[in-house]
C-alpha cells in the first residue's frame, strides 16, 4: 500500500529523538527562529527555554510563542544554562518534547501574590484529569514547576500544589537573574511574568525518574535562630548576636568578608530526623543581617554542613540513575550555589564534564522544588528513559 | 566551635543563653505568628517526606520477604509435585490395577487399570471417595455377576466384612466370563492397598480343559459347518470323505446322502462329471494329482463354472492330519458385478478425458477474461476517478450558485449521484485488487479492541439516525491479521447488519475459541433463507432490491469474502428467515506479552481530525504521494482537489470559482513556481488563508523562507496528526 511509504508511521521514532534539546547563544540576531529550525520536521508537543537573563525576555517569548503557536512553550530566565557542554552562560537553552512520545500542558500562574489555594488546585487537577483521560497511551509522567526566584513564594506554592498532582511526582527550578538578584521572570506561551510561575504536567510514555541530589554532610556544630523576619526570610541574630557575626564566628570565617562564596562553602542545613535540607543564605544585608533562600523562622536550629567533593558526588548520583537503563536525558534544575561551588574548588570543568556525559540539558537556579518543598544546594530534575518496548 | 563564644562574660554568655533557651522554646510551643507560615509548611512537607520515605522503605522490605517466600513455597510446590508424578508413573507402569487408600479409608491415588473392567463406574473412581463407597459401586456395578444364591446386598457386606481382615485374597467374577483376583493388605500408616489382577486366561483355560473332557467340539464343528455359507467337504488322511454341511448340497444341486461317505476323492469328482468347467488356474487332472500326493500339499485356490451361468470359487487345504478340506464359495454375483465395473469404468475414463479437455480450454478462457476483467476495472476506476472529483467539484459549485430551490435540489442530488458512483468504483478498485492478488497483506500482531473501539466511534452515530442499538462488546483479544483489512470486514459487516436491519440491534461480539478468537455480528434483521446465503457473497447481488449506491449494489460482502479469503479467515454466515444474521469471521490469537503488541500503525484513524468535509487543495507533482494523502484526507471525512503544478492550480481556482478551506503545498514542484511563490500569490488573491508547506527538504534556507512567509512547514514523509491538526485549523 502506498500510504505506507508516503506517511510517516510510528516506526519513524529514533532514541536520538526522543528529546530534543539545542542551545542558541543570546547574541544571535534572531535566536528563536534558529530553535525553530534546529526542532524543523519534528511535531512538538512541548518548548522548554531557560534563557540567559536580557532586556529582550518579552519579545523573545512573543516570537517564541509566534513560531511555536501549535504547541505548549513555558521559559524562565536562568543563573545559567546547562547544556551538551555542561555549564554556560549566555545562550538559550531549548527542549522540545515530541508528540511521539509527550503529551503536555502547561498552566500559567500569573500573580503568585493573589494566590487562590482552592481555585488554583481545581485548575490543577482538571488538567491533569484532561490530559491523563486523553492519552492512556502515556501512562507515566511528571510536572515540572518553573517559578519567579525573587518571589519568595516556592514554599507556598508548592505546598498548595502538590496535594493536587496525585500520582504525579512535581519537581521544579527558581527562575534565576545571572549573578544579579533583581529580577527574575518566567513565560508562558508568550506572555511575560514578574512574580509568576508555570506548571507544565507531561504524560509520556517513556520511563521517567524524578530525583534530587545534594552533595552536603551535617556536622555536629550548630546554631539556633533567635530573631527572624520570615516574611522576608530574613534572620536578624543567631545564638543572640547579630546574624552575620555570629555566623562566622561559627565556620571561622572574618565577618567582614562573607559573601556567595563562603555561603557555598559552608552551608546550613535544618534536620528533621535523618534527613537534611539545605537552607542557603543568599547574602548578607546592609545592618548585618542574613538574608536566605528560602523559608525560616526563629528557633529553628541551623546546622553547618561539609560538601563531599562534587564533580564525584554527582557522577556517582548519575551514575545511580543509568544503572539498569541510560536515561536518553536528564532535565535538571542546578542550583547557583552548587555552581559557584564548583567555581570556588576548580571544578567547573569536571562538573560540566559530568552533566555533559549524563546527557544533562537544564539550568541554574535560584531553588529547586521536589514534591511538596522548597529547597537550596542542591539538583532536582527528571531521568528520561526509552520507552520499554517500542512499537516496531 | 562552642554555641556560645567562650570569650564573652559569664553574664553575657548567660543573657545570650537565656535568649536562646526562649527562641527554641517559642519554636517548640509553635507560637508561629502568620509570618512564619512559610517555614510551617515547609517544615511539615519535609516530615511528611521522610515518613512516607520510611515507609516506602518498610513496604519495599516486607515485598521483598514476600517475594522470598513465594520464592520458596513455589520450589516446594514444584517438588510435592515432581514426587508426586514420580509415585504416579511408578504405579501406572504396574501390570496389574493399584489404589491406595489412606488411614481413614479415603482413596489417595489409583492407576488407569484399577477397575478398567467396570466401565460403568470407572468414572467414579477418583482420589477423596470413601472405601465404603469404593465397595458399594463395585456391587452395584453391571459387570459384577454373581452366583445365582447371592444377591448385591449380601456381597457388598461380605466384601465390607473382610476389610477388616489385615490381609485378604480372593477372587470376583465378572460378566463375560472374565475375572479379577483381588487382594487387599495393609499399610503400616493402617491405610489399605488393594491390587486387582486379571485372572480370566488362568480360568478360561481351566474351563476349556473341562469341555474336551465334555467331547463337545464335534457338534460344535457340526454346527459352525451347517452355519457357515460355502460348502464344505472334509476328506480324511486316506483321501475319503469324511464330513460335509448342507451347503454343499445346496451349491451342487445334489443331496449327498450315508452311501457317499467313505468315497474316494477322485471317485467323488467323477461322480460330478461335467457340472464343473475347470476354466480357471487348475485343471481336473491338476486337482486329482493335488489329492493324490499324500502329504505337503500347498492350499490351492481356484475357480470353476458350474452349469451355464454360476461361478464357484474353490479353495483346497491340507490339514495336519493330512486329510484335506475344500470349501466352495458361490462368487457369481462378485464376478458378475466386477465386470460390469470395468466395463463402465472404462466408459467413465474416456469421457473424463473429453470434459478434461473441455475444461482446460474453458479455464484458459476464464483466465484471460478475469485478466483483461481486472485490467480493466483498475484502469477504468483509475482514470474516472479522477474526471468524478472535477466533475463533483462542478456540480458542488453549481448547487452553490443556483437561484431556485428546484435547480438547488437537482444539483443536491447530482452531487450524492456523483458520491455514490465513486463509491462503487473505489469499491470495485479494492476487489479487482483483492482477486487480482494484488491487494498486500501485512500480518502482524492486531489488537482488538482498537479495532471495534474506533468502529465504534465511526458507526454509532448512523446506527443513532436509523433508529437501531449497536452495541459493540470490547475485547482485549491480540489477533494475527492485517489491520487495515481486518477493519475493512468488520466495517462491511456491520455497515451491512446496519443496512438491513429495520429495528433493533446489532451486537459486535468476539468468542474464544481453542486457539483462536470469533468475531460475531448478530443483527435483529429479516435474515437470510439458506437457498440465498451463498448469493449474499456475490458482487452486485443483494437480497433486498430497493437501495442505491455503492454497498446498496452488494459489494459490500463481496469484499468482506474476497478478503477473508485472503487473509485466510474463515468467514461463516447463520440465519434463518424472520431470526436476524450472524456474520462471524474466525481469527488466530497470538498470546503476546502486551508490551510486543503492535497497535496499528501508521494510524490515520487515532489522528482522525474533529472537522469533516472541508476542501484541501493539494499541489504535488508526485502523483504517488498526491494520491497517498488523497485517501487519507478523504478517509477522514475531507475533501482533496488535487492540482501538479502551481500554475494548474491557479487555473484550476480560476474554474471552479471556490475558495478551497486549505492549502497543502509542496515546495519542490517540478520545472514551474515553487510552493513558497504558490503561496505569495496565494495570499494576494485570497489574503491569509490556511496552508502548510510539506517538503522532504530541511534546509536552512526552506525554513527560514517558511519563517518568513509565516507559514509552517510539515516535513515527509507526512505525519498524520499534523496534517490532522491542520484540517481542525482550516474548518475554523
Amino acid at each position: 500500500m502506498t500510504r505506507l511509504d508516503h506517511i510517516q508511521s510510528n516506526a519513524h521514532r529514533k532514541a536520538d529523538d526522543l528529546v530534543l534539546s539545542c542551545v542558541v547563544p543570546l547574541s544571535n540576531a534572531a535566536p528563536l527562529d534558529a530553535v525553530y529550525i534546529a526542532f524543523a520536521g519534528h511535531d512538538l508537543a512541548q518548548v522548554f527555554l531557560f534563557m540567559s537573563p536580557g532586556p529582550d525576555f518579552d519579545a523573545l517569548n512573543a516570537r517564541a510563542a509566534e513560531l511555536f503557536d501549535d504547541c505548549c512553550v513555558a521559559s524562565c530566565t536562568t543563573a545559567g544554562e546547562i547544556g551538551p557542554k555542561g555549564y554556560t552562560e549566555g545562550h538559550i537553552m531549548a527542549v522540545g518534547l515530541p508528540r511521539d512520545s509527550f503529551a503536555t500542558k502547561s498552566v500559567p500562574i500569573p500573580d503568585l501574590n493573589e494566590l487562590s489555594a482552592q481555585d488554583l488546585c481545581d485548575e490543577m487537577v482538571q488538567t491533569r484529569l484532561s490530559l491523563a483521560q486523553a492519552n492512556p497511551d502515556k501512562p507515566n509522567g511528571f510536572a515540572f514547576l518553573l517559578v519567579d526566584g525573587l518571589s519568595m513564594k516556592e514554599d507556598e506554592l508548592a505546598s498548595i500544589i502538590t496535594p493536587a498532582l496525585g500520582p504525579l511526582p512535581l519537581f521544579g527550578g527558581s527562575a534565576g537573574d545571572g549573578d544579579r538578584f533583581e529580577r527574575t521572570q518566567v513565560a508562558c506561551a508568550g506572555e511575560t511574568f514578574e512574580t509568576g510561575a508555570v506548571v507544565t504536567f507531561v504524560y509520556t510514555d517513556c520511563e521517567t525518574r524524578v530525583f534530587s541530589l545534594n552533595h552536603l554532610v551535617p556536622t555536629d556544630q550548630r546554631m539556633v535562630v533567635t530573631e527572624a523576619d520570615p516574611e522576608n526570610r530574613v534572620v536578624k541574630s543567631i545564638n543572640a548576636e547579630p546574624a552575620a557575626r555570629e555566623y562566622a564566628r561559627i565556620v571561622g570565617k572574618d565577618p567582614n568578608q562573607l559573601d556567595e562564596f563562603t555561603f557555598a562553602a559552608h552551608p546550613v542545613v535544618v534536620r528533621f530526623g535523618d534527613t537534611h535540607h539545605v537552607r542557603a543564605i543568599q547574602r548578607v544585608n546592609e545592618r548585618g543581617e542574613l538574608v536566605f533562600f528560602s523559608a525560616i523562622d526563629e528557633g529553628m536550629v541551623l546546622t553547618v554542613a561539609d560538601a563531599q567533593g562534587i564533580a564525584s558526588h554527582l557522577d556517582a548520583e548519575l551514575e545511580a540513575l543509568s544503572r539498569d537503563t541510560a536515561p536518553a536525558t536528564i532535565l535538571g534544575c542546578d542550583c547557583i550555589l552548587r555552581r559557584i561551588e564548583a567555581e570556588q574548588t576548580q571544578a567547573t570543568r569536571a562538573v560540566s564534564d559530568v552533566l555533559a556525559r549524563h546527557h544533562v540539558v537544564g539550568f541554574s537556579t535560584y531553588g529547586e522544588q521536589i514534591g511538596p518543598m522548597h529547597v537550596n544546594h542542591t539538583m532536582t530534575g527528571v531521568a528520561l528513559y526509552p520507552p520499554k518496548a517500542r512499537p516496531v | 566551635m562552642q554555641l556560645i563564644d567562650p570569650s564573652d562574660t559569664i553574664e553575657r554568655q548567660n543573657a545570650k543563653l537565656i535568649k536562646i533557651t526562649e527562641a527554641l522554646m517559642r519554636r517548640v510551643e509553635q507560637k508561629t505568628e502568620q509570618s512564619g507560615l512559610a517555614y510551617a509548611q515547609f517544615e511539615r512537607a519535609a516530615l511528611l517526606e521522610a515518613q512516607v520515605r520510611q515507609r516506602t522503605q518498610d513496604l519495599e522490605r516486607t515485598l521483598d520477604l514476600l517475594h522470598d517466600s513465594n520464592a520458596q513455597l513455589a520450589v516446594a510446590n514444584r517438588e510435592t509435585e515432581a514426587a508426586r508424578s514420580n509415585l504416579a508413573e511408578a504405579i501406572e507402569t504396574v501390570d496389574e490395577g493399584f489404589a491406595l487408600f489412606d488411614a481413614q479409608d479415603l482413596l489417595v491415588m489409583s492407576n488407569s487399570r484399577f477397575c478398567k473392567d467396570l466401565s460403568d463406574i470407572k468414572a467414579s473412581i477418583q482420589p477423596g471417595l470413601a472405601f465404603k463407597s469404593y465397595v458399594d459401586l463395585i456391587g452395584s456395578s453391571r459387570f459384577l455377576s454373581l452366583p445365582a444364591v447371592e444377591n448385591r446386598a449380601t456381597w457388598t457386606q461380605k466384601r465390607m466384612q473382610r476389610h477388616t481382615d489385615n490381609h485378604v485374597v480372593f477372587n470376583v467374577s465378572l460378566v463375560w466370563d472374565r475375572w479379577l483376583q483381588v487382594s487387599e493388605h495393609r499399610t503400616a500408616s493402617g491405610g489399605t492397598v488393594i491390587l486387582q489382577t486379571d485372572v480370566t486366561g488362568i480360568m478360561r483355560l481351566e474351563r476349556r480343559e473341562r469341555a474336551k473332557l465334555m467331547d463337545r467340539q464335534a457338534k460344535m464343528v457340526r454346527a459352525t459347518l451347517d452355519h457357515i455359507n460355502q460348502g464344505v467337504c472334509i476328506f480324511g488322511h486316506d483321501g475319503r470323505l469324511v464330513g460335509w454341511n448342507m451347503q454343499m448340497e445346496t451349491l451342487l444341486n445334489l443331496p449327498i446322502d450315508e452311501n457317499v461317505v467313505g468315497l474316494e476323492f477322485a471317485a467323488l469328482v467323477d461322480r460330478l462329471g461335467d457340472q464343473f468347467d475347470y476354466s480357471g488356474t487348475v485343471s481336473r487332472a491338476g486337482l486329482l494329482a493335488w489329492a493324490e500326493k499324500r502329504t505337503g500339499r500347498r492350499p490351492l485356490t481356484f475357480e470353476v463354472d458350474h452349469g451355464k451361468d454360476r461361478v464357484l470359487s474353490v479353495f483346497a487345504q491340507e490339514m495336519p492330519d493330512r486329510g484335506f478340506v475344500i470349501s466352495f464359495t458361490d462368487v457369481t454375483a462378485e464376478r458378475e458385478a466386477a465386470r460390469a465395473l470395468r466395463e463402465m469404468n472404462e466408459t467413465l475414463e474416456r469421457r473424463v478425458e473429453e470434459r478434461t479437455l473441455e475444461l482446460g480450454d474453458a479455464l484458459a478462457e476464464a483466465r484471460r477474461a478475469n485478466a483483461s476483467k481486472t485490467r480493466f476495472v483498475a484502469a477504468a476506476s483509475h482514470d474516472l476517478l479522477q474526471p468524478l472529483s472535477a466533475a463533483k467539484l462542478f456540480v458542488s459549485s453549481l448547487e452553490d450558485r443556483a437561484t431556485d430551490d428546484l435547480s438547488r435540489e437537482v444539483a443536491g442530488k447530482a452531487v450524492s449521484a456523483l458520491a455514490s458512483v465513486e463509491g462503487i468504483i473505489e469499491a470495485l478498485l479494492d476487489i479487482s485488487k483483492l482477486d487480482s492478488g494484488q491487494a498486500s497483506m501485512n500480518i502482524q500482531p492486531v489488537r482488538l479492541g482498537s479495532i471495534l473501539t474506533s468502529l465504534r466511534d465511526e458507526l454509532t452515530p448512523s446506527a443513532g439516525f436509523r433508529g437501531l442499538d449497536l452495541h459493540i462488546v470490547d475485547s482485549s483479544v491480540v489477533v494475527r491479521s492485517d489491520a487495515v483489512f481486518l477493519r475493512r470486514i468488520l466495517q462491511n459487516l456491520v455497515s451491512n447488519a446496519l443496512r438491513y436491519t429495520a429495528h433493533g440491534k446489532v451486537l459486535v461480539g468476539v468468542r474464544r475459541t481453542d486457539n483462536g478468537a470469533r468475531i460475531e455480528v448478530h443483527d435483529t434483521g429479516p435474515g437470510i433463507a439458506l437457498a440465498d446465503q451463498r448469493t449474499v457473497f456475490q458482487e452486485f447481488k443483494q437480497l433486498s432490491p430497493n437501495r442505491s449506491g455503492a454497498n446498496g449494489l452488494g459489494l459490500g460482502l463481496a469484499i468482506v469474502e474476497r478478503a477473508c479469503q485472503s487473509l485466510g479467515h474463515p468467514l461463516a454466515l447463520r440465519s434463518e428467515p424472520g431470526q436476524g444474521c450472524c456474520f462471524s469471521v474466525t481469527v488466530d490469537c497470538v498470546q503476546a506479552d502486551v508490551h510486543d503488541v503492535i497497535d496499528t500503525s501508521p494510524d490515520t484513524r487515532l489522528a482522525r481530525p474533529k472537522a469533516e468535509g472541508v476542501m484541501v487543495l493539494l499541489v504535488e507533482n508526485d502523483a504517488e504521494v498526491a494520491r497517498a494523502i488523497t485517501l487519507m484526507i478523504e478517509d477522514w471525512g475531507s475533501h482533496v482537489v488535487h492540482a501538479s503544478s502551481g500554475e494548474e492550480a491557479l487555473d484550476l481556482l480560476d474554474e471552479i470559482e471556490i475558495v478551497p478551506d486549505g492549502f497543502l503545498l509542496d515546495y519542490q514542484l517540478g520545472d514551474g513556481m515553487q510552493g513558497t511563490d504558490l503561496l505569495a500569490r496565494l495570499r494576494t488573491r485570497y489574503g491569509k488563508v490556511p496552508a502548510r508547506i510539506i517538503s522532504a527538504d530541511r534546509t536552512p534556507d526552506l525554513l527560514k523562507a517558511c519563517i518568513d512567509l509565516k507559514v509552517k512547514l510539515i516535513p515527509k514523509p507526512l505525519n498524520p496528526a499534523r496534517i490532522s491538526r491542520f484540517l481542525d485549523a482550516a474548518a475554523t
